[in-house]
């Protein structure tokens, strides 16, 4: 199947695979699966964060699936990448904290500034516009239509990878995105004229259109 | 229906999915091709995964990987009862013979050995170890554990320290916890008099950091060179007591301090100027209980 996109530096591909260390993570190597959090906690804090919204609720929800990947490592049967497997454990996480309790709202001036503590962005002013609507406008969609979005469209994953993690059939993957898009439309259309993004959707649209 | 109708942002995205059925898609598409606002409306749709695909995902924040490498240990200690405890090798010991280590041994008189107790599961636990420490300190029994395999390793790994961590290995645990129990107090002659009440001549901050051997060979300054300093934090005394030492030991001028881990132990990194100009550091790593190092004295830069 195809993983999730790899690091961004293949020419420097760890010589230990994630299967790897996660076997000598059950033999009891002390400190193989810190190895894997340190490969993955960027993406996982991505994911939780995008999809919860709010900076506090994201980092118990990635501790409490790493603690849970921790423990129950022994189970991995190896069915699919221990990158989705970690995935799914995080997702997973996510969806039941939105369940259990309806997620705080937060001002989106606070998920920004959680943001740029870390990632100074390379164009504050817009990129910094883009990003609260974007993070209030995800905060309007059902959690399972958010979630696929997420590993879709902001993290780029293939709809059968996704589809892994969320564990539903490709389909359902497709027509959660399609009707979360359908409702971010016209909340976000107005970026369109903002950024040079108007050319390539136009094209994309007329590419569409003439099948 | 390429008349009045139009189809809904649902249907096109479903379309755009390849969700509808061949005769379905078909006729959208012929309505499409001669209805502006539903042409716009497809892209709409497309500039959604645009601005989504777009938005930036930050790194995860220094704080949340900490809390999640505590998580773990407490989880890996709960799992194997907290057993196993394992000494620090006692870097003092093993590199007094190293050249930036010679004024010191050659001044210092032998130490008088303490006596440890015996704990139940066998292991020497120093009789000092009653001084109350602040939570921030205590750690896992099976991190430290960690740590020091991890020291061990990079230890066996350097040629030039072979014969040391011969040493370390065949003199068992007795003489290290020995070593150990010798605290700052009973060796006067290395740590000269100094009077700690007057102004701090280095930076103190706390950044909680955990350092790895790369982190240390990475210009300094990145890592805690930014930070705010503290002036009264209460274990200013107890790292000003460690600073010393590592002063007496390495006879520089302590530039800055930082109270964080190392590998998973709690440690202060002290930062002294080995030469300004050339912005060249000796970098001490030491544990912030007895002030011993941690990891071989080793040259940064700022």
């Amino acid at each position: 199947m195809n993983s999730p996109p790899e690091p961004p530096s293949p020419a420097e591909r760890p010589a230990v695979t994630d299967a790897e260390l996660l076997a000598a993570h059950i033999n009891g190597d002390p400190h193989a699966f810190s190895e894997i959090v340190k490969r993955h906690r960027d993406r996982m804090w991505a994911v939780a964060l995008r999809t919860l919204g709010d900076p506090d609720e994201a980092a118990d929800a990635v501790q409490d699936a790493f603690v849970s990947a921790y423990r129950k490592a022994a189970t991995f049967r190896g069915e699919a990448a221990v990158t989705t497997w970690l995935h799914r454990i995080v997702v997973n996480a996510c969806l039941d904290r939105m369940r259990r309790k309806s997620v705080r709202p937060v001002a989106d001036d606070e998920l920004i500034e959680a943001a740029e503590r870390e990632t100074p962005l390379p164009d504050q002013t817009v990129e910094r516009e883009v990003s609260m609507e974007v993070s209030a406008a995800l905060k309007l969609l059902p959690s399972d239509q958010r979630a696929a979005l997420v590993l879709v469209d902001m993290m780029g994953y293939s709809v059968e990878d996704a589809a892994q993690v969320l564990q539903v059939p490709s389909g359902t993957v497709k027509s959660r995105c399609a009707r979360g898009r359908a409702k971010l439309a016209p909340i976000l259309s107005h970026l369109r004229n903002r950024t040079d993004l108007d050319r390539v959707s136009s094209a994309k649209g007329a590419e569409l259109r003439d099948g | 229906m390429t008349g009045d109708t139009h189809y809904d942002l649902e249907i096109l995205a479903e379309l755009a999915e390849g969700l509808l059925d061949v005769d379905t898609a078909r006729r959208v598409r012929e309505h499409l091709a001669v209805c502006d606002p539903c042409g716009e409306l497809l892209a709409d749709l497309a500039a959604v995964r645009e601005v989504l695909a777009a938005t930036p995902t930050p790194a995860m924040p220094m704080g949340v990987a900490l809390r999640i490498d505590k998580a773990l240990a407490a989880e890996a200690e709960s799992r194997r009862g907290g057993v196993g405890l394992a000494e620090t090798p006692d870097w003092d010991e093993l590199m007094r013979d190293a050249p930036w280590e010679q004024p010191v041994s050659t001044e210092s008189a032998p130490e008088p050995v303490r006596l440890g107790v015996v704990s139940d599961d066998g292991t020497i636990v120093p009789a000092r170890r009653t001084v109350a420490r602040r939570r921030r300190w205590a750690m896992p029994a099976v991190a430290a554990a960690a740590a020091a395999v991890v020291v061990g390793t990079a230890l066996a790994s350097t040629s030039l320290l072979a014969s040391g961590g011969g040493t370390s290995g065949t003199s068992g645990g007795g003489d290290v916890v020995a070593k150990s129990a010798s605290s700052p107090p009973a060796s006067p002659a290395t740590s000269p008099p100094k009077d700690h009440k007057r102004a701090k001549s280095y930076s103190l901050t706390d950044s909680g950091h955990n350092y790895s051997e790369q982190d240390l060979r990475r210009p300094i300054e990145g890592l805690f060179g930014f930070r705010q300093a503290i002036d009264n934090s209460a274990d200013a005394g107890k790292v000003d007591k460690c600073v010393s030492r590592v002063a007496s030991r390495s006879k520089l001028a302590t530039y800055a301090v930082d109270q964080g881990q190392y590998n998973g132990q709690e440690a202060l990194i002290v930062a002294s100027w080995k030469n300004k100009a050339a912005k060249r550091l000796r970098i001490d790593v030491v544990d912030p209980f007895n002030c011993k190092n941690l990891r071989k004295p080793a040259l940064g830069h700022w």
